[in-house]
C-alpha cells in the first residue's frame, strides 16, 4: 500500500528528515557572526578581545585579525561546466567592469555597506557560546548617508566605492523606439512600478558545516548548486576540487536564496581549516532577514502603445535595478526582465533598457521567479491600463495580441526564441475557469449599487523562461546496475523540497520499463556524482529528467549489446522488456538484468546532456473585492493555468503551481521590506514584520494546467516551479485596480497593504468607456 | 537567537516568588506562559540575572468571582477564555471576541492574560479591555499588596507601575450587567501579525438608549486608550437603528478570512455608517481625540484615524447586535 504521495514524505513529513543542524559531529565548533547595525560607515575599531575571554568561546576574529581570509565573490568564475557566477559574464550578465574594485570581503574591513554585514567571527563550543561571545565583541562605525533607493544609488551623490559609480551595470534588449511611433498611436499608456525588495524565506535558513578530515574537507549545506560550492570553496581555499566534498543533506526550501558561496560559508570554511576543526554556521531567522538575498527590487518606467484596433505597436521598458551592496548575480538578473519583456504578445516594437545600481542593502539575488515576474508585472498591468484607455475587455485585447500556436518557435524582439506555445488556449481554459462572464455580471450588479463593495477581475497572462542561460543549460546524469539488480539514478541536480526522490527514480522506472520502486535517485552529494550544475531556473525536469530518461535509454542500450556479446548474436537481435534482456530469433527465456551484471559486471552509464531553453506560459486569473473604508483586498478567487510542457507527476507540479501561487499572493499583498532614511530595515520583530501570507490568508486556488511539449528535450518537459511568482501578483493587483477603477495606475504599488488600498480607493476614478 | 545565561527559581507559593523578586539589584523577570519574554531572551533585547518561573505556585490558575468581579490568577491561560463561558455574562463574550485575535491557538494555551497586562504592549486586546472596564490590576511584594487601577498602570510601550519588586498576582475586572451588549473589533494585515487597531467596547442600554459606554483602544497611542470622547457622544444615542448592517457581522469587520461568496450572497451594501450617526461621530472622536497613534510602517498615523473611525462604528454596532441577541427582557436585570 502507498501511504504517501511521495517518497520523501515518509521521513520528511514525520519528523525524520536530516538537515544539517541535525547532523552531529563530535567537536563541532558553532560560528555567531557579529553584524553592523550601521547600513553605511566607515569602521574605525573592531574589538574582539573581550569575547575571547568569554566561557566556551575557542576563538574572536574581525577582519583585520584575519589578513588571509579569502574575499567572498572570488574568481571562481571562469571554471568549466558552471555558470560562472559571481561575475557572470555568461550570457552577458554582467561585465569585468561591473565587478572590478568592488570585491566583497568576508568580513568587512574598512567600510560596511549593509546593515547586518559580519565585521567579526566568533566561534564557541556551541551557538549559545557563540553568542555569549559576539555580545562582548565592541566595534566603532562612523555612519555615512545610506543609499536606499536605485534613483538615490544613480545620482551618485554618495557612493559604495569611492570613485566608482553606484551604477555598476547598463545593458539592453530590443531595439530603441522612433518616437513617431508613439505620435502615432491611438493610445499610450505610460506608468511606473515598484517592484519591491522580497525576502525568499525558507523554511530553513542558510546552514554549512566543515567537517576538515584526512587532508580533504568535507561541507555539508543545504544548498542548490554542490558542485559550485565545491568549486569556489575550493578556489577560496587553493586547492584542488578533489579535497573539497559537499553534501547536501535534507533541505528545508531555498527559493533561489541557497546556490551562492556567502561571505559567511568562507568564514566557516577557511576557520575549519586553519583550527583543523568541524565547524558550522546555523543562521537563524533574525540573521537570514537581515542579511539573505533579497529577491526582485526594481523601478521600472513603462510605455506601451497601440492602434485603435488594440494592436499593439510598441513597448519600452526602463528598468532601475537595486542590486544591493555588492554587485553579484543580482546586477546581471534584471536583463531577464529585459530580455522577456516581450511577454507572451505579437509587439513588434519591443526595447527594454536596464541599470543595475548599487544600494546600502543586502544583495539582490534570484527569488523565485527571477526577473521574470518583473517583465510580467510591468506588462500585464500596462495591458490593463490600455484595455481600459481602448474601451476593450481586457480579455479581448489580450486575444488580439497574443502569439498564435502557429507561430512558433517565434524570435521576439528582445532576442528570445520562444520554443512552443498556445497561448490562448491557456487564457481561455482561465476564463472558463473562473467564471468569467458571471463575475463581469456580479461587477455590473455591485456598480449599480454605489453602496456595495467593489469587486474587480483581474488577468495576467505570461511567459517565462527555465532550464537556464546559454552556457548553463547542460547538466550530467547516469544510471547504474549494481550486482544485486537495484538499479541507481544519479544526477547533478539537488532538491532542496522539489520531490526529485519520487518524480526521478518514477521517470527512469518508465523509461526501463521496471518498477519504479527498483530504482533509487542519488543526487546532492559531490563525491557520488563528480559533476553536475544544481537546481535553478526551474531546471531539473527539464534539463536534468531529458538527461536522466537521456541516461536510461543509454544504459537499456547498453545492456543490450552486452547481452548480445555474452550470447554471440547481433545487438539487433536483443530485446529489452520490464529490466530483462530477450534473445529475439530463439524465444527463450530471457535474462534478468540482474544475472547480466552478475555474468558481465556491474553497468554504468554517465552522460552530459545539454538542453535548449523553455518557454513555460500561462494565463492566471483573480477576482477580489476592497473594503474601502480599510482598504483591505479579500481574494475571492485566484485561479492558474500553467503549461510546463509534458508533466512527469501531476501532484508534483500541482504542489509547485499552488506554493508559487501563495508566494505571488505575498508578493501582492503582504511581503516588503520596509528601511528606514539610515539604511536599516525596519524589522525588528522578526516575521511579525514581515508577514507572509498563511494558511488563514490563502484564497480558494484552482489550478488547472494544459500541455504543449517543448521541442527543447525529446522529454519535452518546461520548467514548473515558478508560474505562480510570475502569474499571480498582477492578476490580483489587476483585480484592485479594476475593482477601484483607478485612473492613475502608479497609486497601486505592491504591497497592496490596507494603508496603500484605502488611498487608492480615495483617488478619482476613471470615466468609464 | 539563544538567550545569555540567567539564573532560575521555581517557587512554589506567592511569597517565595515575591522573595525572589526582592534582589532588585538584579533584573529579575517573571515567567509564566513566556508569549513575549523568551522571544526577547533569544534576541538578547532582555538578558534577565534570574528568571522567575511561577508555573508551579498552586492557585494561581483560577477564574474566581466574587462581589460583581471577576478575579482572573496570574496563570489563568488565554485560550481559557475561547470560551464565553469562562467568564459570566457580557464579559465572557467579550473576552472569548478578543482572544481569537492573540497570537495562534498553541501560543494560547500558554500566554496568559496578566502576562499581557504586565508586557503592556501597546497593541495588546487585553490592555485595551483592561482600560476600557476600569480593570484593577493586584500586586504584590515583600511590602504587602497595592492595587493599581488600570488608567494608572500603563505608562508607555512596555512600560507599567509595576515596581521591580511587584508581581501580578491577579487582575480584576468589574462584571457587566444583563443590558450590556459587547464588541471586539481588530484590524490587522495577516491572522498573524500586531493589530493594527483593535476596539473593545461595552454599552449598557436601557429603554432602546446607550446609558454608559466603555470603549478601549489598542494600538492607538504609546499606550492602551480609553475612548472617553467617543463614550461621551454616545450617551443618549438611540439603538434602534444601529443593527440594520451587516457589519454586526464579525467576518466582515475588518478580518481577512477568506469569504467563500457564491453569487449574489455578496450583498454588502449598506455597510458605511451615515456620517451624522452617533456611531461614526463617536468613531471620528475616538480617532481626533482619544488616539495619538505613532507612526510605524504601513500605518501612519492618517491611515490609523481612519480605521480607528471605521473599527469604533462596527464595533459599536456589534455591541448593539450582541445586546439585541443577548438582552434580558424588559424588567430583567440590567
Amino acid at each position: 500500500m502507498k501511504l504517501w504521495t511521495r517518497r520523501e514524505d515518509a521521513r520528511l513529513l514525520t519528523g525524520h528528515g536530516r538537515y544539517v543542524a541535525d547532523l552531529v559531529v563530535p567537536g563541532c565548533l558553532d560560528a555567531a557572526f557579529v553584524r553592523s547595525r550601521v547600513a553605511h560607515g566607515l569602521i574605525r575599531e573592531v574589538d574582539c578581545s573581550a569575547a575571547r575571554e568569554v566561557p566556551g568561546v575557542v576563538g574572536a576574529w574581525s577582519a583585520a585579525d584575519l589578513s588571509e581570509l579569502p574575499v567572498c565573490a572570488n574568481e571562481a568564475a571562469h571554471l568549466q561546466d558552471l555558470p560562472p557566477v559571481p561575475r557572470t559574464m555568461l550570457a552577458k550578465l554582467s561585465t569585468e567592469d561591473a565587478v572590478n574594485g568592488r570585491e566583497w570581503p568576508s568580513l568587512a574591513k574598512d567600510r560596511v555597506r549593509y546593515a547586518g554585514e559580519a565585521v567579526a567571527v566568533v566561534l564557541g563550543e556551541d551557538r549559545y557560546r557563540a553568542e555569549d561571545g559576539a555580545a562582548e565583541v565592541t566595534y566603532r562605525i562612523d555612519p555615512l548617508p545610506a543609499v536606499v533607493t536605485p534613483a538615490a544609488g544613480a545620482a551618485d551623490s554618495v557612493s559604495l566605492f569611492d570613485g566608482l559609480s553606484n551604477v555598476a551595470f547598463r545593458g539592453t534588449a530590443g531595439e530603441p523606439i522612433e518616437e513617431v511611433v508613439w505620435r502615432r498611436a491611438a493610445a499610450v499608456v505610460e506608468a511606473r512600478y515598484r517592484q519591491q525588495l522580497l525576502l525568499p524565506t525558507p523554511m530553513e535558513c542558510r546552514t554549512i558545516l566543515a567537517v576538515p578530515e584526512d587532508g580533504r574537507l568535507t561541507v555539508w549545506s543545504g544548498h542548490q548548486m554542490p558542485h559550485r560550492l565545491r568549486l569556489e570553496l575550493a578556489k577560496s581555499l587553493g586547492w584542488p576540487a578533489e579535497r573539497v566534498r559537499v553534501v547536501v543533506p535534507d533541505t528545508g526550501g531555498a527559493f533561489g536564496s541557497k546556490s551562492a558561496t556567502f561571505p559567511e560559508y568562507v568564514a566557516v570554511v577557511f576557520l575549519a581549516v586553519k583550527l583543523g576543526r568541524p565547524v558550522r554556521w546555523i543562521e537563524d531567522r533574525m540573521e537570514s532577514m537581515s542579511v539573505a538575498t533579497r529577491g526582485r527590487g526594481q523601478d521600472q518606467r513603462v510605455r506601451l502603445a497601440a492602434d485603435e484596433d488594440g494592436r499593439l505597436l510598441a513597448y519600452e521598458l526602463e528598468i532601475d535595478a537595486d542590486v544591493g551592496a555588492y554587485p553579484h548575480l543580482g546586477v546581471g538578473l534584471p536583463m531577464q526582465t529585459a530580455w522577456m519583456a516581450t511577454g507572451p504578445y505579437m509587439t513588434p516594437r519591443v526595447h527594454a533598457t536596464v541599470r543595475s545600481v548599487l544600494t546600502n542593502t543586502m544583495v539582490t539575488y534570484p527569488y523565485r521567479g527571477a526577473g521574470r515576474p518583473e517583465a510580467t508585472a510591468a506588462l500585464e498591468r500596462s495591458m490593463d491600463v490600455l484595455a481600459r484607455r481602448l474601451g476593450l475587455d481586457p480579455a479581448e485585447l489580450r486575444r488580439r495580441n497574443l502569439i498564435p500556436p502557429e507561430s512558433f518557435p517565434y524570435q521576439t524582439p528582445t532576442g528570445r526564441r520562444y520554443d512552443s506555445g498556445n497561448y490562448a488556449a491557456a487564457l481561455e481554459l482561465a476564463l472558463e475557469t473562473i467564471g468569467y462572464d458571471a463575475w463581469r455580471a456580479e461587477q455590473a450588479r455591485r456598480r449599480a449599487r454605489p453602496d456595495a463593495l467593489p469587486l474587480g477581475i483581474g488577468l495576467a497572462c505570461y511567459v517565462e523562461r527555465s532550464g537556464g542561460e546559454p552556457g548553463g543549460l547542460h547538466d550530467f546524469a547516469g544510471v547504474e546496475a549494481d550486482e544485486d539488480g537495484a538499479i541507481i539514478a544519479h544526477c547533478g541536480a539537488a532538491s532542496s523540497g522539489q520531490s526529485h526522490e519520487t518524480t526521478f527514480p518514477a521517470l527512469v522506472a518508465r523509461t526501463l520499463g521496471v518498477d519504479e520502486y527498483r530504482v533509487r535517485l542519488v543526487e546532492g552529494d559531490t563525491d557520488a556524482q563528480p559533476e553536475g550544475l544544481g537546481s535553478f531556473a526551474s531546471r531539473s525536469a527539464q534539463v536534468d529528467g531529458a538527461a536522466l530518461q537521456n541516461a536510461a535509454l543509454l544504459f537499456a542500450e547498453r545492456a543490450r549489446e552486452r547481452a548480445a556479446e555474452l550470447w554471440g548474436v547481433p545487438v539487433e537481435e536483443v530485446e529489452w522488456s520490464g529490466g530483462t534482456l530477450y534473445p529475439v530469433r530463439d524465444g527463450s527465456a530471457g535474462m534478468d538484468l540482474t544475472e547480466l551484471v552478475k555474468a558481465t559486471g556491474p553497468l554504468r552509464v554517465h552522460e552530459r546532456f545539454e538542453s535548449g531553453m523553455g518557454f513555460p506560459f500561462g494565463a492566471h486569473a483573480a477576482v477580489a473585492e476592497i473594503d474601502t473604508e480599510l482598504g483591505v483586498v479579500r481574494v475571492l478567487r485566484l485561479v492558474a493555468v500553467d503549461d510546463s510542457g509534458v508533466v512527469l507527476d501531476p501532484a508534483v507540479v500541482r504542489g509547485q503551481a499552488f506554493g508559487s501561487a501563495v508566494q505571488g499572493i505575498g508578493q501582492a499583498l503582504y511581503e516588503g521590506i520596509p528601511y528606514g532614511e539610515d539604511g536599516v530595515p525596519l524589522m525588528a520583530n522578526g516575521l511579525l514584520d514581515y508577514l507572509v501570507p498563511t494558511a488563514s490568508e490563502i484564497p480558494p486556488i484552482e489550478i488547472k494546467d494544459t500541455c504543449t511539449p517543448s521541442p527543447s528535450t525529446p522529454l519535452g518537459a518546461k520548467g514548473a516551479g515558478e508560474s505562480g511568482c510570475i502569474g499571480s501578483p498582477a492578476a490580483i493587483v489587476n483585480a484592485v485596480a479594476d475593482a477601484l477603477q483607478i485612473a492613475d495606475p502608479d497609486l497601486l504599488q505592491m504591497p497592496l497593504t490596507p494603508d496603500v488600498v484605502w488611498r487608492a480607493a480615495r483617488a478619482p476614478k476613471y470615466e468609464e468607456a | 537567537m539563544k538567550p545569555a545565561a540567567f539564573d532560575y527559581v521555581a517557587p512554589h507559593t506567592v511569597r517565595e516568588a515575591v522573595d525572589a523578586l526582592g534582589d532588585t539589584w538584579r533584573d529579575v523577570r517573571v515567567l509564566a506562559g513566556g508569549q513575549s519574554l523568551i522571544l526577547e531572551m533569544h534576541m538578547r533585547r532582555i538578558c534577565p540575572d534570574l528568571v522567575v518561573d511561577i508555573n508551579h505556585v498552586a492557585g494561581l490558575d483560577r477564574i474566581g468571582l466574587d462581589d460583581g468581579t471577576v478575579r482572573v490568577g496570574a496563570l489563568v491561560r488565554h485560550q481559557v477564555f475561547e470560551s464565553p463561558q469562562a467568564v459570566p455574562g457580557p464579559l465572557g463574550r467579550l473576552c472569548a471576541n478578543a482572544v481569537v485575535n492573540i497570537a495562534h491557538p498553541p501560543i494560547r494555551t500558554r500566554g496568559t492574560l496578566v502576562g499581557s497586562i504586565a508586557w503592556a504592549h501597546p497593541a495588546s486586546e487585553w490592555c485595551a479591555i483592561a482600560v476600557a472596564l476600569d480593570a484593577v490590576i493586584e500586586v504584590r511584594s515583600s511590602g504587602g499588596v497595592r492595587e493599581i487601577a488600570a488608567r494608572d498602570f500603563f505608562l508607555g510601550p512596555l512600560q507599567t507601575a509595576r515596581a521591580p519588586d511587584e508581581i501580578i498576582t491577579s487582575v480584576r475586572f468589574p462584571l457587566l450587567g444583563g443590558s450590556t451588549g459587547v464588541g471586539f473589533v481588530e484590524h490587522r494585515r495577516t491572522h498573524f501579525c500586531f493589530a493594527q487597531v483593535a476596539v473593545a467596547a461595552a454599552v449598557t442600554v436601557h429603554d432602546g438608549l446607550i446609558v454608559d459606554a466603555r470603549i478601549g483602544l489598542a494600538n492607538c497611542a504609546d499606550r492602551p486608550v480609553r475612548a472617553r470622547a467617543a463614550e461621551r457622544v454616545l450617551i443618549g444615542a438611540d439603538v434602534s437603528a444601529a443593527n440594520d448592517h451587516p457589519f454586526a457581522d464579525a467576518a466582515l469587520a475588518g478580518d481577512h478570512q477568506p469569504v467563500d461568496h457564491p453569487f449574489g450572497d455578496a450583498d454588502l451594501a449598506g455597510n458605511r455608517l451615515p456620517a451624522d450617526h452617533p456611531f461614526a461621530r463617536a468613531g471620528r472622536a475616538a480617532a481626533d481625540e482619544d488616539a495619538a497613534p505613532v507612526d510605524e510602517p504601513y500605518a501612519d498615523p492618517e491611515y490609523r484615524r481612519q480605521v480607528i473611525a471605521v473599527l469604533v462604528g462596527r464595533t459599536l454596532r456589534q455591541a448593539v447586535a450582541d445586546w439585541r441577541s443577548h438582552a434580558e427582557p424588559e424588567g430583567g436585570l440590567r
